[in-house]
């Protein structure tokens, strides 16, 4: 190997260049994700946004600054029924499924013949795409041919067609159940997963020391499963609070506007109303709204992350 | 991890990075389209045609013989776009006012005042003459005194019925008045059918402003919307009370009207002629199509005019590359003799010029010629079709309609509502 003199090592030094710092490697390897970022997701965040503060439509050209009169606008028309009915559709779309979700997966946690079949056939709802599932329910709800009419009718439990979608109430329940279907497996899984976790033996323990099925799962079951339970409640929670395809092709935000959510209202504003100011208005309320359980959400995941840390260490003290 | 990267280096691969999404940013954001439509003598070039046809069954065959047939003649390519009726237009008028589109593209009548505020659109005014349209039917493509749109088919929606059933239950086919009217739907009841499949959905509810014309509501006079006034009201007041006593049914729209007619579960229901095509394509009954008749619409009272709305698919251009052989093919497809008769033989579309007109096929067409003399004859233009908001202003009066059949609302109030809104949508 050849020696490289003083001399020619800043030679070769100044033309190679000065080397890069870590920090800067961090920067150059950051760069381009952060570009791209701001391409796709902030330019079209914030020109949407922005939107809310003009007037804008979509059949005509030019727009005029118009301050806050769009967001006031949705907040003394729209903000109190669009909440109302957002909150309908998300907690009990978040709720029911949660409930079918943990059932089953305390019953598939469970040895049983056939136990492995279940498991990969429940998750077929959640790989069917969302808006396949809300054509097939719309099917199913239809006021004058749906498949639900025609069994009912058949059994001789009804003697004419229900108008499901056509009903306030019944509208609402029919959303809750087609997303429930689509949304369950997921739920169902994430639970199987932390119930795996459970020890045996604790169940062992609780049971010779008299425990019925209920006292054990409150008392040893769930406070192996609460955090993750309380992340999938969350995470859940916000995708209902986003939701759109259900809506959009189930009921369009009918009977009446009645089932519209925010979701569905911005692209009908913009899309339909062709009202991009007042779109924009209600997308920006919409997205503070989330906002708050995104923050929720981040808290606790670092609260989850501390505990699951300070439990390590207190085990390896112990 | 080797961090043996110099500043030099760094500068060098981000030019290169910068240079390559330079270039394909470019590339990208290139126009599409020139916003100048070439001269009819530049020859023929390549071109893009919209259509909602192409993605209903009973016309796609026909039409995309139609499209390959101009391309074979003139040897270009003509690439198509299709979306569905429901959501044709927001896609259309996304397209063009994103320069995403250029080429012909098929347009209801009404929604052409909606297209032009877009401003991309060309004057066909040199396509459209000598061509023996009709003055009606050229008229329905004009905005402003410009040829916008040249005429594919005109006709109207009207009630269309289903003979049979109508005897069975002894109602009368051709009711002068809605009292009439009421009690053959009462009777057509009887014999367990949905009598009357009028549009319940938001998507079609827009057909009721034809009633309430028939009940005496001009919809808008003086630049103004009058609904809310007594008329409108009353005419609300009937729709909902053929709902609740089970003369209507929920959840219908256009295509749902033409499955239930198909299945000889209603009697009746509002369509164009081009529906009959539709509903025998997906009917069992193989001679539902001899059964189809139309009638007049029942006025309120005797001697009143029937009220229908007019109908028709009009072909414009958007200005851009390829527009030019678009405009030949609008040309083409719309008045060519051939081409407009097989299309009516095949679908029914009537067509829009003289000598088609009274071409065998379409004068021996007694489904067509009835329904021309009984719906087609007093057909007037939707006093709402002026206005490029004309379908935001739809929306919303089906929005307040629906609310009053759900109970959510009361006519006075929900005509109100209505009439506020079409206002603040005027400009």
């Amino acid at each position: 190997m050849t020696l490289l003199t003083p001399e020619e090592e800043v030679t070769r030094t100044r033309r190679r260049g000065t080397p890069l710092s870590e920090h800067a490697f961090l920067v150059f390897l950051l760069a381009p994700g952060l570009l791209l970022l701001c391409a796709v997701v902030l330019y079209p965040l914030l020109r949407s946004l922005s939107t809310a503060f003009f007037d804008e439509s979509l059949l005509y050209p030019g727009s005029v600054f118009v301050g806050f009169e769009n967001v006031m606008d949705v907040l003394r028309e729209d903000f109190v029924r669009l909440s109302y009915q957002t909150m309908i559709f998300t907690v009990g779309a978040t709720v029911l499924p949660f409930v079918v979700g943990l059932a089953l997966a305390l019953v598939l946690n469970q040895r049983f013949r056939g136990q492995a079949f279940l498991r990969g056939a429940f998750l077929v709802p959640w790989l069917i795409p969302g808006v396949v599932v809300s054509f097939l329910w719309m099917w199913i709800f239809d006021a004058n041919y749906g498949v639900l009419n025609g069994a009912l009718i058949g059994m001789g439990l009804i003697d004419s067609p229900i108008a499901w979608l056509f009903e306030t109430d019944t509208a609402r329940a029919a959303l809750i159940l087609a997303k429930t279907w689509n949304s369950f497996p997921w739920i169902m899984v994430m639970l199987l997963a932390g119930l795996q976790t459970v020890p045996g033996e604790l169940h062992e323990a609780a049971s010779m020391d008299g425990a019925g099925a209920v006292r054990r799962f409150f008392a040893v079951t769930w406070p192996h499963i609460g955090g993750i339970a309380g992340l999938v409640i969350l995470l859940e929670f916000i995708w209902n609070f986003q939701h759109f395809d259900t809506i959009f092709v189930l009921t369009g935000g009918g009977p009446a506007g009645t089932t519209s959510t925010f979701a569905t209202a911005v692209y009908d504003t913009a899309f339909k109303g062709y009202d991009l100011g007042h779109a924009g208005a209600l997308g920006l309320i919409w997205m503070l709204m989330l906002t708050v359980l995104v923050v929720i959400y981040v808290w606790m995941s670092e609260r989850g992350d501390k505990e699951s840390k300070s439990r390590e260490t207190t085990g390896e003290t112990r | 991890m080797n961090t043996q990267l110099s500043r030099r280096d760094l500068l060098r691969y981000s030019a290169i990075g910068v240079g390559t999404a330079a270039i394909f940013g470019l590339a990208g954001c290139a126009p599409t389209s020139t916003g100048v439509v070439a001269a009819p003598g530049d020859g023929p070039t390549d071109f893009t045609f919209g259509s909602w046809s192409l993605s209903e069954d009973a016309a796609k065959a026909p039409l995309q013989g139609a499209i390959d047939a101009f391309a074979g003649t003139k040897n270009v390519s003509a690439s198509t776009v299709s979306y569905p009726y429901n959501d044709y237009l927001n896609q259309l008028t996304l397209q063009v006012r994103g320069g995403q589109f250029a080429g012909a593209a098929q347009l209801d009548v009404a929604w052409l005042s909606a297209m032009v505020a877009l401003g991309k659109l060309s004057d066909l005014s040199e396509f459209s003459t000598g061509r023996g349209y009709t003055s009606a039917a050229l008229g329905a493509g004009q905005f402003d005194g410009v040829q916008y749109g040249l005429p594919w088919t005109i006709g109207a929606i009207g009630p269309v019925l289903n003979q049979e059933l109508f005897e069975k239950a002894g109602a009368s086919v051709s009711p002068a008045t809605i009292e009439e009217f009421e009690e053959g739907l009462r009777a057509l009841k009887g014999i367990n059918v949905i009598p009357y499949a009028a549009a319940t959905k938001a998507a079609g509810l827009k057909d009721i402003l034809v009633w309430m014309q028939t009940f005496g509501s001009p919809i808008i006079k003086d630049g103004k919307s009058t609904l809310g006034d007594a008329e409108s009201v009353a005419a609300v007041k009937w729709y909902k009370k053929l709902f609740d006593d089970g003369l209507i049914a929920p959840d219908v729209d256009r295509s749902a009207a033409r499955t239930l007619f198909a299945q000889g579960t209603t009697a009746m229901y509002d369509d164009a002629p081009v529906g009959k095509s539709a509903v025998t394509g997906q009917s069992s009954d193989s001679g539902l199509g001899d059964k189809m008749t139309s009638m007049a619409r029942p006025v309120l009272a005797s001697g009143d005019t029937p009220q229908h709305v007019l109908w028709g698919h009009l072909i414009v251009v958007a200005e851009g590359e390829g527009s030019a052989t678009a405009a030949e093919f609008a040309q083409w497809i719309t008045s060519d003799d051939d081409q407009t008769v097989a299309y009516f033989e095949s679908l029914g579309l009537p067509p829009t010029t003289q000598t088609a007109l009274k071409a065998d096929a379409v004068a021996a067409n007694t489904y067509v010629a009835d329904f021309t003399s009984r719906v087609t004859s007093t057909a007037t233009s939707s006093p709402l079709w002026i206005y490029p908001g004309y379908s935001q202003m739809e929306t919303a009066i089906a929005e307040q309609v629906q609310a009053v059949l759900i109970g959510q609302s009361s006519a006075a109030d929900a005509m109100a509502t209505a009439g506020a809104k079409v206002n603040s949508l005027i400009r």
